[in-house]
């Protein structure tokens, strides 16, 4: 396809493949800035950057990895799945849809874009807390890029999350009940209705932080009558819930892939279902743990309620250890990754759970331990489920089947990197190391434990070096995959590999959550 | 306190843990699938189990929660009477410690200020910031606060053992935030007195 | 009454739920007004659902539908091509932009957004 072709086109599937391939570039800068953050802490008192350039780099690192990397490429899966999995020629408002692609994409240059500026990128951390990113003490221009960036990106979000709850609600193939759907779906249902709720405050905290900066606003100073905490109280009301985007989907992913090489149905369908929607609302009533050290909120309220989050959460895990429970397991590259997200995200959540006591978070918030902690569930999780839905679905998506030695090497390198480079964080921050440090002293376990850190994610940028291997080898050699390689379930695995222009030429029944699996395998096939 | 309630639920969250690792590495290994096997059977709930796992977890956190609300409420409780009061606030890069009566001690990142204190007794500190968000932490107390300008926000410290501890700012606050540091000096009582005397002597014009 | 219906329904009893307790428990302004809002919103959602709904008949719903039972279904035109999205995310990044660095651009992003706009309108009749 020509270059004028991908400009103007408005198929959910090319709209899902620029989305994949834009947030995997995104993966690869911020993983980038992660190596160059690594490399300079791991020596105490190291010069390899200065406090200044440091500061852009843990910025855009956050940044890059939250609002351009991790939603977006879940995005941009349920953008290529999600209409063949409910048996749709298309999303319900496909220009809609292509315009999200494109303000995501410049949305994300305008951010990176303050890098070029004379005072650099925006240097306040992703959460931008004011009144350090006001315009007094902030004075460059790559706030405000930030500021209009990250708004392009939500604008982008929302757009995206309508066009998906729309597609699902209205439609649906003949049979395909809501109650039918695959759990990927599902999740992403939770998903838009979490956005929905959680962007317009962001947008609302980014307009009063522009209007601070350009028109003389004092929403957040204290001194013109403003109050810093309310940028708190408007970022958290939305970044919780964010994060909540940044996993629910790959809890959707998860769940595809288990009962395919476990060779059973999903356990607890309804448990998965109604657990994502009981996470979703919960979530929207946390934000507040984020500033327990505030001293200015309810912390009883937010931690009872973050306590509570644990519960349907640990219904997932339940299910899905149901699913293998008793099946016939095999391990090819996807599953070795979803297993790998089992083990990481289990303890992310737990460490969750501690920092959800707040005199436990009056000593973690701030520090290495609660990076530690949500690392292992964005990274150990989130970034886990990335890869396992890459290797999954790469051969419906272009034909061919990534290699699976490589894949197999890609997955133990990123197990050991990951866990080496964040093990030890947890330590560090409980002996007394902040974040968003550009250094520390000489003293105690720290050098020793930064320094492993450091090794752990060299480990890890080789792993997705394999990966990058294995794609360019993948698409010289395209071994062609067939419909369904892995003896899969769900509608997408129906049609061709690519699938055709508009989905399907055919349909089988549709009577449970897994109609493929269903038409092959007859005797067993049970009706939802 | 602190620490016991990190020992609690780093004992609980291990437990949990090792469990669950268990039960996926059990089911990941024990079951893997040999040539020729047939199809496993297709079961797709247990509804005993599923509300089991639902019930037992809710009562584990609501039990987690009510231990959580008395540490913190001890945590946090302002007592009648202190000892003493010092009026911490925190700048772009350093501390000021302001001793009801005098002195006030300030230091920056070139000369990080320290706080003595009396061992045993109760400090009211009154936390400030005169321009960006900042946190007081403490690593070996187990304990920060920020520091947040327009609010002034007040905590009590006993310190219960004599010696010198490191203090950092938590909250990013711009180029030296990482050089923000500060340490406090826990003292015996009459050492205490003798100090503050010299510091106000010293300090009179 | 439709799955997706129950789903704001029961969102939005539970934000005015959560809400409400919120403010017994907390007191607080900031955090009232926003689970409110959200409240609203999704009961919005929900109360218009209710009333579209009447009218609703989707094959997806069916349990029992055949595939032929949507057979000869016109779902609407999907355009496979379209310059106006990527005209429309330059418009609004030019206004964005423009409101940093030019307003001289957030003009041109403001008359390219509304052009951009006339033209979805004419392209939808």
């Amino acid at each position: 396809m020509n270059l004028l072709a991908w400009l103007t086109t408005t198929d959910h599937k090319r709209i899902g493949i620029l989305y994949l391939t834009t947030s995997l570039f995104y993966l690869l800068v911020a993983g980038a800035l992660a190596l160059g953050i690594r490399t300079q802490l791991a020596r105490p008192e190291n010069t390899v950057v200065d406090a200044h350039t440091y500061a852009q780099m843990f910025t855009l690192h956050g940044t890059a990895m939250i609002f351009l990397v991790i939603a977006p490429f879940a995005l941009g899966l349920a953008n290529f799945l999600i209409p063949l999995q409910i048996g749709a020629a298309e999303m319900a408002f496909p220009r809609l849809n292509a315009t999200s692609y494109w303000l995501f994409l410049f949305g994300g240059l305008v951010v990176f874009g303050g890098a070029a500026s004379a005072e650099g990128a925006a240097a306040t951390g992703w959460t931008a807390y004011a009144p350090l990113s006001e315009i007094a003490v902030s004075t460059g221009i790559g706030q405000d890029l930030w500021i209009v960036g990250v708004f392009l990106v939500s604008v982008a979000t929302i757009l995206t999350a309508i066009n998906l709850i729309t597609t699902t609600f209205v439609y649906r193939a003949p049979g395909m009940t809501m109650w039918r759907l695959p759990i990927f779906t599902w999740e992403m249902v939770a998903t838009s209705l979490l956005i929905f709720m959680a962007f317009p405050a962001l947008a609302a905290d980014l307009l009063l932080l522009f209007v601070d900066r350009r028109f003389g606003g004092h929403a957040f100073d204290p001194n013109g009558g403003g109050s810093a905490v309310l940028w708190q109280h408007l970022f958290w009301f939305f970044g919780h819930p964010e994060v909540y985007v940044m996993i629910l989907p790959y809890f959707g992913v998860i769940s595809e892939i288990i009962p395919v090489f476990s060779r059973k149905p999903i356990f607890g369908y309804t448990g998965l279902v109604l657990s994502a929607f009981a996470i979703a609302g919960l979530s929207m009533g946390v934000w507040a743990h984020h500033m327990f050290t505030t001293g200015a909120v309810n912390n009883p309220f937010f931690s009872f309620v973050s306590f509570l989050i644990a519960v349907p959460t640990g219904v997932k895990f339940f299910n899905w250890i149901g699913t293998m429970w008793r099946g016939s397991i095999t391990f090819p590259t996807p599953m070795l990754f979803s297993v790998g997200f089992l083990l990481n995200f289990l303890f992310g959540g737990v460490t969750g759970v501690m920092v959800a006591s707040p005199p436990i978070d009056y000593h973690a918030q701030d520090s290495y331990f609660v990076v530690a902690h949500f690392h292992y569930t964005l990274g150990g999780g989130s970034l886990f489920a990335i890869f396992a839905a890459l290797f999954f679905w790469w051969p419906k998506m272009f034909g061919s089947l990534l290699d699976e030695r490589l894949g197999k090497l890609c997955f133990w390198l990123l197990f050991v990197g990951f866990n080496v480079t964040f093990l030890p964080m947890h330590l560090a921050g409980i002996d007394g190391m902040p974040r968003r440090v550009v250094t520390y002293a000489d003293m105690g376990a720290l050098p020793l434990l930064n320094l492993i850190a450091t090794l752990g994610s060299y480990v890890m940028a080789a792993g997705v070096v394999v990966f990058v291997v294995n794609v360019v080898l993948t698409m010289r050699r395209r071994i062609p995959a067939g419909n369904d390689p892995w003896g899969a379930n769900s509608l997408e695995w129906w049609t061709s590999s690519p699938p055709h222009e508009h989905g399907f030429t055919s349909l089988p029944p549709i009577r449970s959550e897994r109609p493929v699996f269903d038409a092959r395998h007859p005797e067993v096939a049970v009706r939802r | 306190m602190l620490a016991a309630d990190w020992r609690l639920f780093a004992l609980v969250g291990l437990a949990v843990a090792l469990l669950v690792w268990a039960l996926i590495l059990f089911a990941a290994l024990r079951w893997r699938r040999r040539d020729g096997d047939p199809l496993p059977p297709q079961f797709r709930r247990h509804d005993a189990l599923e509300i089991t796992w639902t019930v037992l977890p809710l009562v584990l956190v609501c039990g987690l929660f009510v231990y959580t609300y008395r540490a913190e409420a001890t945590v946090e409780s302002l007592d009648a009477t202190p000892d003493l009061a010092v009026a911490v606030n925190g700048f772009r890069w350093g501390w000021s410690f302001a001793y009801t009566g005098g002195p006030v001690i300030t230091g920056d990142a070139n000369a990080p200020p320290q706080l003595v204190l009396p061992v045993d007794k109760l400090t009211r500190i009154t936390l400030t910031s005169a321009d960006v968000n900042h946190a007081f932490w403490v690593p070996d107390f187990l304990f920060k606060r920020d520091a947040i300008p327009g609010q002034a926000t007040q905590f009590d410290l006993r310190p219960t053992k004599l010696g010198t501890y490191l203090g950092h700012c938590a909250e990013f606050c711009g180029l030296d935030h990482a050089r923000m540091n500060f340490s406090v000096r826990v003292v015996a009582p009459d050492e205490y007195a003798r100090w503050l005397r010299a510091q106000r002597i010293g300090a009179r014009p | 009454m439709t799955t997706g219906l129950r789903l704001f329904i029961s969102s939005g009893a539970f934000s005015i739920a959560i809400a409400v307790s919120y403010w017994l428990v907390a007191h607080e302004v900031v955090g009232t007004f926003l689970l409110g809002f959200m409240a609203l919103a999704l009961s919005f959602v929900a109360g218009y659902m209710i009333v579209a709904e009447r009218e609703a008949d989707l094959v997806g719903d069916r349990g029992d539908a055949q595939r032929a039972d949507a057979a000869g279904e016109v779902v609407g035109s999907f355009s496979v091509h379209s310059p106006l999205p990527v005209w429309a995310a330059l418009a609004l990044t030019g206004i964005v932009l423009g409101l940093v660095v030019s307003p001289v651009l957030a003009g041109l992003g403001l008359v390219a957004a509304l052009a951009v706009g006339a033209l979805f309108i004419v392209q939808s009749r």
